[in-house]
């Protein structure tokens, strides 16, 4: 009898098992073949090969500017920005037990946007300034936020509501920024409103490239001790997690990327909100899907990108197109959480 | 069996924020029995209960296991001695039964060991005794309150502990599920000897079930011992502020409380309560 | 003086002033409307932080005058107020209907969630419809911030029938709103047709609210704070609240314009910055003093 479970236990999280590797393979595949259509498409369309041979260090004619120092730079933005928006999302979404937690709408993204405002509307600032700027920002936000919703007692519908009041005020400075900033053409300002891969520069992503590298293994380390903390404050402890610590761990290594994130892209709509339930959807609840989230968030961000350079006469930035890629789902998720009565 | 353990708490004063709830309590929890803390509403039996398993800081004194002061345990060695089912757990979404009482492992795997035979067979012994193992692959969502108390009584089962504390376990549930999540319990503490401390809120059942009885009231250790020995009407006047006369529980040899009110009273006066015209 | 009784004459000063006044007068307008919408949306919803910018509806007009500027060459004040209204229409029925859904009905959290939420997709709508017109972005992006200084004796004039309209909506419904702050079954005892009342006072709420929003821009948070302010000097009689947070959001709307004036010089701070500024703390601190289970 006992023995029949023992099996059946094993068969059905084998299986899962089995799915979550699949599922993140298939993932990482997408990925990877958006990144090559990124490098191959554009004005001219290369093949692989001459695009191969431009990654191996090769000149070749028209191919090695156009994809060496125009598209590559883009494609690595989408992929390092996705990645951190789709797994801070999801740790952020995961950690207050709320799919609407996560930094878009809370502040955060909106605490570094405006800091990296600030450094380049007023103090004309160089990257460096800008990355540690918008990380400086995002902490801050969200230490104040912690500290306003602590209060008597801490409730994650507090700090919703008190985040998005912050928001509110963090985009009045964006708007106003961006206002007194004449000099700037329009379309770099509108990255700070939806985010957008135009423009970057491989100088640009070394701090971003840098921060996920050292961050990624860390959070995936803390991926057990987050889903403990799923089961509530109380029973994570008992079951020996030290809560506090493994949620200043999580906060401050997925606000640190997604700070990042958000000064070399801007703030992309929506993937950080998309990624994890759809990587919950994918894989199944009870594992630790951080970086499968991840993958959904570079899958989400190259794709859109493509759509926005590609799919109209007019190109759009890749904020836009996730933004109303997003907004169905969003409503639907609103709608069930509400059913549900889970607010 | 078991190890036996000595679980202590030493003049411990705790408390939330600034207000303090327990006084200067100091309890010896008795290795492999059945402990039961009662109290009124607000009297601190929770506060202590959660004090005791490290989930709140006490404001001076200091709880030991085997005579080590519990925060200076490494948490995760700690948790495969001492497990604690808190009064509401948070149900993640669309998560399976043996998927939440796998849960319970977490504090006996290191970084690199995945799943082992000793895992899956803690696991499925955790859901036989709790009588679970037909839901193994059920939506959490799809089960009744008492059935749900089962599962989570599972995975604190499957953390095999040596001592278990459970926080109020049968508050919500029909009188049918107390007594067979209390039966459970006791199954388990003849047949492994788990050191069982409990927070319960029906006095009766309290008496019948435990073999060990600390009374609380307002944040103070008042009386400890068999029920027999600590239920007694003065005892329930005291913490309840109730009149009441103690019999002897029909179905078992323990005592049973029979409150008085002011009416529905026999025309005979009882000894113990004056009868107030 | 000059300036305001003889139109003849035309110096420089005498333009200034002109323009000021017109300024004053449409800012006092905005925001008595302002705050009376405000009024009304939080006594409808029984809630004590519902503002039209919180529940998005400021986004929804937006959204509807980008898409006349875009697509139907709309620049008159007039056509904008129309499309404003709608916009605002549609987008409260929206969120109101998913901030209700459930049990407990439509609790701040889930209208503010649903209104942030809902604000966010049509902002991403607004920027997709601006992007490939740089002179719809160019015009826009004053609007969205929010600003009196647009303000002109036709707008002025445009406003006023639903500036009226929209205030003796307030003042009919006050009694029975009143009596629906005790909750839908008190007021269905004391003979309140509830649903008509709620339906109306809506209506009015946002009539003003996207007639302000067509003309100044999403200007934020005046609602919430004319309505907060005034619960604390007056107590909580409905009767008294709309008039005086007409008054009172008038009043802060044109402090906010002034300070926005003075801080901003030699240019000028939007207004709609200033009451973000001033707005979103109110809002923090009525959440943070709210206790949770009310949320």
């Amino acid at each position: 009898m006992i023995n029949d479970t023992i099996l059946s236990i094993m068969d059905s999280r084998q299986k899962r098992q089995r799915r979550f590797i699949i599922v993140t393979s298939v993932l990482a595949l997408i990925s990877l073949a958006l990144c090559c259509s990124m490098l191959m498409l554009g004005n001219t369309i290369y093949p692989v090969a001459d695009v191969f041979r431009v990654l191996m260090g090769e000149e070749v004619k028209g191919a090695s500017f156009a994809v060496g120092t125009i598209r590559l730079p883009r494609m690595l933005a989408g992929v390092f920005a996705g990645f951190a928006f789709g797994a801070g999302g999801y740790i952020f979404q995961t950690m207050l037990r709320n799919p609407l937690a996560n930094p878009n709408v809370i502040g955060i993204t909106a605490g570094s946007s405006a800091a990296a405002v600030f450094c380049i509307i007023v103090l004309q600032a160089g990257t460096t300034v800008i990355s540690i700027a918008s990380v400086i920002g995002g902490l801050a936000t969200v230490l104040v936020i912690y500290g306003l919703s602590k209060g008597s007692s801490f409730s994650i519908g507090r700090l919703i509501l008190i985040g998005i009041g912050i928001q509110a005020m963090l985009t009045a400075v964006i708007n106003y920024l961006l206002l007194i900033g004449q000099e700037n053409d329009l379309p770099a300002a509108m990255r700070w409103l939806s985010g957008s891969l135009n423009g970057a520069k491989m100088e640009t992503l070394l701090p971003l490239v840098v921060i996920v590298l050292i961050f990624t293994p860390i959070l995936l380390f803390f991926g057990k001790r987050l889903e403990m903390l799923e089961l509530g404050e109380q029973a994570a402890t008992s079951l020996g997690v030290d809560t506090n610590k493994t949620r200043l761990i999580l906060i401050v290594s997925s606000v640190l990327m997604i700070a990042l994130a958000t000064a070399t892209t801007g703030p992309i709509a929506f993937v950080a909100f998309l990624s994890g339930p759809i990587a919950k959807r994918l894989v199944g609840v009870g594992y630790s899907n951080i970086l499968p989230a991840g993958l959904v968030g570079i899958s989400l961000v190259l794709a859109s990108d493509l759509i926005g350079q590609f799919a109209f006469v007019a190109r759009y930035p890749v904020g836009v197109i996730t933004g109303i890629l997003g907004a169905p789902y969003l409503i639907y998720l609103l709608i069930r959480i509400n059913r549900k009565g889970d607010l | 069996m078991k190890p036996t353990h000595t679980f202590q708490a030493e003049s411990i004063t705790a408390g939330y924020d600034k207000k303090t709830i327990l006084h200067d309590i100091s309890i010896a929890i008795p290795s492999n029995k059945i402990s039961i803390i009662i109290g009124a509403n607000g009297c601190g039996k929770s506060t202590l209960l959660k004090t005791m398993a490290r989930l709140i800081k006490p404001t001076s004194g200091q709880i030991s296991l085997d005579g080590k002061p519990i925060h200076k345990i490494p948490p995760k060695h700690l948790a495969r001695v001492l497990g604690l089912l808190p009064q509401s757990p948070i149900v993640p979404e669309g998560i399976t039964v043996a998927d939440l009482v796998g849960r319970g492992r977490f504090p006996h795997h290191t970084f690199m060991k995945g799943w082992s035979k000793k895992d899956y067979e803690a696991v499925a012994e955790a859901m036989d005794i709790m009588n679970i193992t037909e839901f193994a692959d059920r939506n959490i969502d799809e089960l009744s309150g008492g059935q749900r108390q089962r599962v989570w009584i599972a995975m604190a089962l499957a953390q095999q502990t040596d001592i278990l504390f459970l926080d109020e376990p049968t508050t919500y549930l029909d009188i049918t599920y107390q007594v067979e999540i209390l039966d459970m319990l006791t199954d388990l503490n003849r047949k492994y000897g788990t050191t069982i401390v409990m927070v319960l809120h029906d006095i009766n059942l309290s008496a019948r079930y435990a073999d060990h009885i600390f009374a609380l009231n307002k944040g103070k250790l008042v009386a400890e011992g068999t029920p027999s020995e600590v239920i007694t009407s003065s005892l329930i006047k005291d913490i309840f502020n109730l009149n009441c006369k103690v019999i002897e529980d029909p179905v078992s040899d323990s005592p049973s409380v029979v409150p008085i009110g002011r009416h529905h009273n026999k025309s005979i006066s009882i000894s113990e309560n004056p009868v107030i015209v | 003086m000059d300036g305001l009784f003889h139109p003849e004459v035309l110096t420089h000063e005498a333009n200034v002033v002109r323009q000021r006044i017109v300024r004053t007068i449409f800012c006092l307008m905005c925001g008595a409307a302002l705050g009376v919408s405000g009024a009304l949306m939080q006594s409808v919803t029984r809630n004590p932080i519902a503002d039209p910018s919180i529940l998005g509806v400021n986004t929804g007009a937006s959204l509807f005058v980008v898409c006349g500027i875009a697509f139907f060459n709309i620049s008159s004040a007039n056509e904008y107020i129309w499309l404003a209204i709608a916009g605002a229409i549609l987008t409260s029925i929206f969120v109101f209907g998913i901030g209700s859904m459930g049990s407990g009905g439509a609790t701040p959290l889930k209208l503010v969630l649903a209104g942030a939420a809902t604000s966010a997709i049509l902002s991403s709508l607004v920027v997709a419809v601006m992007i490939p017109r740089s002179n719809v972005m160019d015009q826009f992006r004053f609007w969205q911030v929010g600003s009196v200084g647009s303000g002109n004796w036709d707008s002025i004039a445009t406003f006023v029938p639903f500036l009226i309209i929209g205030l003796l909506i307030a003042v009919f419904t006050g009694p029975g709103l009143n009596a629906l702050a005790l909750g839908d079954e008190v007021a269905k005892g004391l003979g309140v047709r509830t649903g008509t009342i709620r339906l109306v006072a809506a209506l009015g709420a946002v009539l003003l609210c996207g007639a302000a929003t067509a003309l100044a821009g999403p200007i934020g948070f005046i609602g919430l704070l004319a309505t907060h302010v005034i619960r604390l000097l007056i107590g909580p009689d409905l009767r008294y609240i709309i008039p005086m947070s007409a008054l009172t959001g008038a009043i802060i709307l044109t402090v906010s314009d002034v300070l926005g004036r003075l801080l901003g010089s030699p240019g000028e701070l939007e207004v709609g910055i200033v009451t973000a500024f001033v707005g979103a703390p109110i809002l923090i601190l009525i959440t943070m003093k709210a206790k949770m289970r009310a949320l």
